[in-house]
C-alpha cells in the first residue's frame, strides 16, 4: 500500500498570524530596517540627518502617490494616470505662479488650484471606471494620455522655474526642523484621521467584492469615485512635493512613478485584488523603493549596472513581501 | 390588508424566462416558505424583493401603495432585508463589520466604533451559545467556519430591522441548535408583525416553521397551501408537477454486492479527517452519512487528490494510489464528483462539448481536438443521462443546474474509472434530475464500479446506499447495514458522541 | 433586427466597422490616407503591434488577472540582441532569431514560474520584471555600438514578398491561422479557456493548470522577441526602448479585439482587428495637423470613447 507520511504542515502561531493580519505590513517594515542597516553600514552618512532629509525630500512625492494609489487598490480597482494627475498638477501649479507672481498668496491660491485639478482628475477616472464601468486598467491608461495630453498643451516642454520662495520653503527649515518633517507629520496626522472614516472601511469592504456590496446596499459605484477622488487629491499633494523638490515643471515628471506607485503598495502588503491592505504598508514601500535605490549606490555599483541591480532588488522585495506575507497569515 | 404584494411580476434572462407573472400575497406577522426546485426562480423572485434584480413587468406593493425597488439600497429604506443563498460578507472585514456595513454608525464622516460594536453585539447576543468556538465580533470572516458565516448573513439581515425578512437558504449550513435558535428568533419576529420569507429544501424545516407555503416550478406560481391542511406529499406533487412519480427511487433493497475491493482506505488522516479506513467493492454503492461537514468531503476529497492526507494509505485495484493532485488519481481511474458544481465543476461560458471532455483529454494524453470525433465519444455520455442540451456548441451556462451537473457527470463516462467518489452530487438540482443520476448510479454499479456516495439528503442515502458510514467529527462513528440502515439509527449515530 | 444588435456584440464585427469607419474618416480628412500604400504600410505597423500582442492574448486569455507587463522590455532588448548579433550582415539571423526567441522565452519562463510556483500576482510580477529589463537594456547596450539589421530582414519587413505583401505581413497572416487552430482544435488551447473561465474546475478536471500558465508566459516572450526582430528590421537600427509602446498598447489591443482582462473568452481574429485599428487611430492623429498635445487629448478621449463600444462591464443590478 502507498503510504502518506507528510508532516502536518508548520502553522504559524495564531499571535503571529493575528499580527500579520491586523498590521499586513511587518515583511516590508522588517525589509526596511534591513535596508536601512544596510545604508547605513556602507555609508554612515546615509543616516545622518542630511542624508534622511535628503531621502525624505526626494521620495517624500512617491510616499504620497504610492497612498493615493492603495486608496483605489482597497477597493480592487487600479490608476494608471496617476503619475500623469501629478504631472498635471506640477504644470498647473508651477504656471499658475508664473503668472501670479510668486508670493505666499498666489503659491497658496496655486495649490488651492492644484488639488482641485487632482480631484477633477479623481473624478474623472472615477466617472470612467466606476459609473461608465470600463476596465479600470485600460481606462485609466486612456485617462492618462488625456491627463498628459492636457499638461503639455499647458507647458509644453520643461523648465518653467517654480518661484524660489517655494522651494526654499520645501528645502528649507522651520523652527530648526527640515520642512519636509513637518510634512510627514501632517501626513501621518492625516492618514490616521482617513483611517477612521466611513470611506477607508466602505472601499476595503467593496474591495471584497463588489456584487455582495451593492447587494449589501451599499452606493458601490459612489464608493469607487470616493476612491478615485481621494486618489486624485494625494496624486495633487504627491505633484507639490515633486514640485519643491525639482523646483520646476516638468509635463512629463510623474510619468515614471505609475508604476513604482503600484509596486510600493503590493511592496507594503496590500492586495492588489483589493479589501486587504494599509495606507503605512505603501508608505513603507516606496521608503523601500528608495532605499534599495540609495543601497544601489552607496555599494559602489558601476552606474552602467545600477539600473538593473535596482531592477532585480525591487523585484526580489516584491516577491518576498508576497510569500512572506502569505506564508506568515497561512 | 397584505404587507407585501407583488402582481404579474416576471423576469427573463435571453430566452430564459425566470419568473412568469408571478403573484404572490405575504401578510403581516406570517413565515411564508417558498418551495420550488432550484431554478424554479425562488431565489429571481426574492432579489426582485430585495432590488437586486431588475423585473422586467409588474408591480410591488408595501401595505397597498405600488412602490419602485431601485436597487438594495431602496429595498433596506423600504424596510426590505434579505440573507443571500451565496452570502454577501466581506471577507476581510470583521463580524461585527460585516453586521452594520450595510448600514455603518457614524459621527460626520467617521465611523463610530463604540456604536457599531453596541449594535453587532445585539444582533451576536441573540446567537449565543450556539455560535461556536472562536466565534467573536473581532473575528475576521474569511477564518470562520461555513455555518458561522451563514450566521453572520443571519446577523446581517436581522440588522436591518426590517419589516419584511427574505431568507433565502439561510439554514444550509447550519447545524441542529443554530436551526433552532434560528427559528426561535423567526417566532420572535412574527410575535412582532414581520413577515418572513423563508426558503428550504428542508420538508421538515418548512413545517416545523412555516405558516404558508407557495410552489413554484419553472417560473410559474403553481399554488399556495396553509401548512396546517397540507401535507410534505402534496408539496412534492405541486413541486414536481403531475406528470413526474413524487419519489426519488422507487428500488427496494439494493443487492448485496460480492465484488473483490476496488479502493481500500486504511488510517487517512488530514485536515478534517483522521484515522480513516474502509473498502469499496466492485459493484458497491457505499454512503457516507452524518450531519454535514463531519469530514465526508474533505475525505472525498482527499482521495481524489484534491486536498493532501497528512497520513494513511490508499489502494486502488489493489495497486498503490497516490493521490498527489486530481491529476494523478484521475489517471489511476478515480472520478470526484462535487456538488459545488460552479466552483469545481462547470467551465462556464464554454460549450457543452468543451465541458465533457476534459477527463477524456488526461486519459487518452491527446494533443488536437477535432470537434466530429469528440462528438462521437460526447454524445452517447450525454444520452445515458437524459441530459437535455440544443447543441454541443452552446456554452453549458444556457442549461439548467440539473443538466449543467448531468455534464459534468457526462465527462467520467466516456472512459470508465474503476471508483466513483460523489460529494453531495445532487445539492441543488431539481427532482427529476435527481433520479435520472440516481438510475444512472446503481446501473454503474451494476455493471461493477464501485462508487462512493456521500449526500446530504438522508433519504438518497438509504435508498440507494449498500451500507453506510455516518461520520461524526471527522472520523467514522458507525457502520450500517443491511435491515440497521434506518432513517432512525442514522440520525441517532449522527448526533452521538459528538 | 435582432440579428443585427446580436451581430453588433461580436467583437470582430465591431472592429472591423470602426477600422472601415476610421479609414473613410482618414481619407476624408487627408485623402491618400486610405490608398493601398498607405494601408500596406499601416498593416506593417499592426503587425509589429499584432504580434506582441497575441503573447498577451494569450497570457489574458489564461485568466486569474493574467497579463504581461514586461513585453514592451523583451520586445526592446530582443532588438538590441538583434541588431548587436546581426550587425548589419544576413549571415548572422539564424544566430540573432535563436538568441532573442531564447531570450524571450527565458523571461517569460521566470514570469511564469514567479506566478503559478510562487503565486506573485501576474501584474506584480510582470511590473518587477519590466524593471528587470529595463537595467539589462542599460547594460547591454553599453560598450557596444548599436547594431543594425542585416538587409534581409528590413526586406522582410518592407519589400514585398508574394502577392504584393511583404513577409512581415505573411508572418503575422500565418500567426493568426496557428492562433486559431491552436485556440479551437488543440486540447492546449481548450485548457487554456477552461483555465482562463474556471481555474478551480479546471484543476479538478486534471487539467494542468500550472504548465499551462507558465507555457503561456513563455509563449508571451517568445512573441515579444519575434516582435523585437520585426521591429529592427522596420526601423534598421535598434535605440533605447524602442518596445515600451508595446506595453500598454498590446493590451489594448487585446481588449479592442473583444478579450476580457478577466480572461476565460475571446480570440485572436478579434485582436488583429484590434491592433490594426489601433494603429489606424494612431495614424489619423498624426496626419490631423495639431499639435502634440491635442494629439494626445484626442488619443486619450478616442481610446476612451472605443471602449464604449467594446460593452462596459456588468451592470450590478442584473
Amino acid at each position: 500500500m502507498a503510504s502518506i507520511e507528510a508532516p502536518a504542515r508548520p502553522r504559524s502561531s495564531s499571535a503571529v498570524k493575528r499580527a500579520f493580519e491586523r498590521y499586513p505590513f511587518l515583511p516590508a517594515l522588517i525589509i526596511l530596517v534591513v535596508l536601512i542597516a544596510l545604508n547605513g553600514w556602507f555609508q554612515p552618512r546615509s543616516l545622518s540627518l542630511v542624508g534622511v532629509t535628503g531621502l525624505v525630500k526626494t521620495y517624500l512625492a512617491l510616499m504620497l502617490l504610492a497612498v493615493a494609489q492603495t486608496y483605489v487598490i482597497y477597493a480592487g480597482d487600479i490608476d494608471l494616470s496617476a503619475g500623469a494627475i501629478v504631472s498635471l498638477v506640477n504644470v498647473v501649479i508651477v504656471g499658475v505662479m508664473a503668472q501670479w507672481g510668486g508670493d505666499g498668496v498666489t503659491i497658496v491660491a496655486a495649490l488651492a488650484i492644484g488639488l482641485a485639478t487632482g480631484l477633477a482628475c479623481g473624478i474623472v477616472n472615477g466617472i470612467v471606471v466606476a459609473a461608465l464601468r470600463l476596465q479600470a486598467i485600460v481606462a485609466t491608461f486612456a485617462t492618462s494620455i488625456f491627463f498628459t495630453g492636457l499638461a503639455l498643451y499647458i507647458q509644453p516642454v520643461a523648465g518653467t522655474p517654480a518661484p524660489t520662495a517655494f522651494w526654499r520653503t520645501y528645502g528649507g527649515r522651520i523652527l530648526e526642523i527640515p520642512f519636509v518633517f513637518h510634512v510627514v507629520v501632517l501626513f501621518a496626522v492625516l492618514l490616521a484621521i482617513l483611517v477612521r472614516t466611513r470611506l477607508s472601511l466602505r472601499l476595503l469592504a467593496v474591495g471584497d467584492g463588489q456584487q455582495e456590496s451593492y447587494q449589501s446596499g451599499l452606493p458601490v459605484t459612489a464608493i469607487r469615485m470616493g476612491g478615485y477622488a481621494l486618489c486624485g487629491v494625494f496624486a495633487a499633494l504627491a505633484a507639490f512635493c515633486i514640485t519643491g523638490d525639482t523646483a520646476s515643471g516638468d509635463p512629463l515628471v510623474g510619468g515614471k512613478m505609475t508604476l513604482f506607485s503600484i509596486a510600493a503598495v503590493v511592496l507594503g502588503g496590500s492586495a492588489l485584488s483589493g479589501g486587504y491592505g494599509t495606507v503605512v504598508g505603501s508608505v513603507i514601500g516606496a521608503l523601500i523603493i528608495g532605499f534599495i535605490n540609495s543601497l544601489v549606490f552607496f555599494v559602489g555599483t558601476p552606474s552602467e549596472w545600477q539600473n538593473l541591480v535596482q531592477g532585480v532588488a525591487i523585484l526580489l522585495a516584491l516577491m518576498a513581501g508576497v510569500l512572506v506575507g502569505r506564508r506568515a497569515r497561512a | 390588508m397584505s404587507r407585501l404584494q407583488l402582481k404579474g411580476v416576471g423576469k427573463s434572462y435571453g430566452a430564459t424566462k425566470a419568473l412568469r407573472h408571478a403573484d404572490l400575497d405575504i401578510e403581516a406577522g406570517e413565515v411564508h416558505v417558498l418551495m420550488g426546485s432550484n431554478g424554479s426562480g425562488k431565489s429571481t423572485l426574492s432579489k426582485i424583493v430585495a432590488g437586486s434584480v431588475r423585473p422586467d413587468t409588474g408591480e410591488i406593493l408595501l401595505d397597498g401603495k405600488p412602490v419602485s425597488i431601485t436597487g438594495p439600497q431602496a429595498a433596506r429604506r423600504l424596510g426590505i432585508a434579505i440573507f443571500y443563498q451565496e452570502l454577501s460578507l466581506a471577507a476581510h472585514r470583521t463580524v461585527a463589520e460585516n453586521i452594520c456595513l450595510a448600514d455603518l454608525p457614524s459621527r460626520g464622516v467617521f465611523v463610530d466604533r463604540t456604536a457599531l460594536e453596541a449594535r453587532a453585539a445585539k444582533y451576536i447576543a441573540l446567537f449565543d451559545g450556539v455560535t461556536g468556538d472562536d466565534f467573536s465580533p473581532d473575528a475576521v470572516v474569511q477564518d470562520l467556519r461555513a455555518d458561522q458565516r451563514q450566521l453572520v448573513e443571519i446577523m446581517k439581515t436581522l440588522a436591518g430591522e426590517a419589516s419584511v425578512l427574505i431568507f433565502d437558504e439561510a439554514t444550509s449550513a447550519l447545524d441542529r441548535a443554530q436551526v433552532e435558535r434560528f427559528f426561535e428568533i423567526l417566532r420572535d419576529l412574527k410575535r412582532q408583525g414581520r413577515s418572513i420569507i423563508f426558503i428550504s429544501h428542508r420538508m421538515d424545516e418548512i413545517f416545523a416553521i412555516g405558516d404558508r407555503a407557495t410552489v413554484i416550478r419553472d417560473g410559474e406560481i403553481v399554488g399556495s397551501r396553509q401548512i396546517a391542511g397540507t401535507t410534505p406529499a402534496e408539496i412534492i406533487s405541486m413541486m414536481v408537477g403531475a406528470q413526474e412519480e413524487t419519489a426519488t427511487v422507487a428500488d427496494a433493497a439494493p443487492a448485496r454486492p460480492a465484488g473483490p475491493p476496488v479502493l481500500s482506505v486504511r488510517g487517512l488522516t488530514g485536515p478534517g479527517f483522521s484515522d480513516i479506513g474502509f473498502d469499496v467493492r466492485a459493484g458497491e454503492i457505499l454512503g457516507f452519512g452524518g450531519l454535514h461537514g463531519q469530514g465526508q468531503s474533505a475525505v472525498l476529497r482527499a482521495l481524489f487528490g484534491a486536498n493532501s492526507p497528512t497520513a494513511g494509505s490508499v489502494e486502488l485495484g489493489g495497486k498503490p494510489l497516490h493521490p498527489k493532485n486530481p491529476r494523478a488519481t484521475i489517471r489511476q481511474g478515480v472520478a470526484y464528483v462535487s456538488g459545488d458544481r460552479s466552483r469545481d465543476g462547470v467551465v462556464s461560458g464554454r460549450p457543452i462539448l468543451e465541458n465533457v471532455m476534459p477527463i477524456h483529454y488526461l486519459r487518452e494524453r491527446m494533443m488536437l481536438a477535432n470537434p466530429s470525433a469528440l462528438a462521437a465519444k460526447a454524445l452517447p455520455a450525454l444520452q445515458a443521462l437524459k441530459t437535455k442540451f440544443a447543441g454541443l456548441g452552446h456554452p453549458i451556462s444556457s442549461l439548467s443546474g440539473g443538466n449543467q451537473q448531468k455534464v459534468v457527470i457526462a465527462r467520467w463516462l466516456i472512459d470508465r474509472p474503476a471508483v466513483l467518489l460523489l460529494d453531495d452530487p445532487t445539492k441543488g438540482i431539481d427532482l427529476s434530475a435527481k433520479a435520472d443520476l440516481f438510475s444512472l448510479i446503481r446501473k454503474l454499479a451494476g455493471e461493477g464500479m464501485g462508487i462512493v456516495l456521500y449526500a446530504s439528503e438522508d433519504a438518497e442515502l438509504l435508498d440507494n446506499a449498500d451500507r453506510i458510514l455516518v461520520f461524526n467529527g471527522g472520523a467514522i462513528r458507525r457502520e450500517l447495514t443491511g435491515a440497521a440502515r434506518t432513517r432512525f439509527n442514522l440520525y441517532q449515530a449522527a448526533y452521538e458522541a459528538a | 433586427m435582432s440579428a443585427v444588435t446580436a451581430l453588433l456584440r461580436q467583437p470582430l464585427v465591431v472592429a472591423l466597422i470602426l477600422i472601415a469607419g476610421l479609414l473613410w474618416l482618414g481619407e476624408t480628412l487627408s485623402p491618400g490616407f486610405a490608398s493601398g500604400q498607405q494601408i500596406l504600410r499601416l498593416l506593417i505597423v499592426a503587425a509589429l503591434l499584432g504580434i506582441v500582442a497575441a503573447g498577451q492574448n494569450l497570457v489574458i486569455l489564461g485568466g486569474r488577472e493574467g497579463i504581461d507587463l514586461s513585453v514592451g522590455g523583451v520586445v526592446s532588448l530582443s532588438a538590441i540582441i538583434a541588431g548587436n548579433l546581426m550587425a548589419g550582415d544576413n549571415a548572422g539571423i539564424p544566430l540573432a532569431i535563436l538568441a532573442c526567441v531564447v531570450a524571450g522565452a527565458f523571461f517569460g519562463l521566470l514570469n511564469g514560474i514567479g506566478v503559478t510556483l510562487l503565486r506573485i500576482p501576474p501584474l506584480v510580477m510582470t511590473l518587477g520584471m519590466l524593471g528587470v529589463l529595463q537595467g539589462l537594456l542599460v547594460v547591454v547596450r553599453q560598450g557596444i555600438p548599436s547594431g543594425r539589421a542585416a538587409p534581409a530582414l528590413a526586406d522582410f519587413v518592407s519589400r514585398t514578398f508574394l502577392f504584393g505583401l511583404p513577409g512581415i505581413l505573411w508572418l503575422w497572416v500565418v500567426i493568426g491561422l496557428v492562433m486559431a487552430f491552436l485556440l479551437n482544435r488543440t486540447v492546449f488551447g481548450h485548457r487554456i479557456y477552461a483555465i482562463g473561465s474556471n481555474e478551480q474546475a479546471a484543476f479538478m478536471a486534471g487539467v494542468p493548470v500550472k504548465a499551462i500558465r507558465i507555457a503561456l508566459f513563455v509563449l508571451s516572450g517568445v512573441f515579444a522577441a519575434i516582435t523585437g526582430i520585426c521591429l529592427l528590421g522596420y526601423s534598421g537600427s535598434s535605440f533605447a526602448n524602442v518596445g515600451e509602446q508595446y506595453m500598454l498598447a498590446s493590451i489594448i489591443a487585446v481588449v479592442f479585439g473583444g478579450t476580457p482582462l478577466s480572461g476565460g473568452k475571446g480570440g485572436y481574429t478579434g485582436t488583429m482587428a484590434g491592433a490594426f485599428l489601433l494603429v489606424i487611430l494612431q495614424s489619423i492623429l498624426t496626419t490631423v495637423n495639431i499639435d502634440e498635445s491635442g494629439r494626445q487629448m484626442v488619443f486619450g478621449a478616442t481610446l476612451l470613447v472605443l471602449m464604449l463600444f467594446y460593452g462596459r462591464g456588468r451592470s450590478m443590478r442584473a
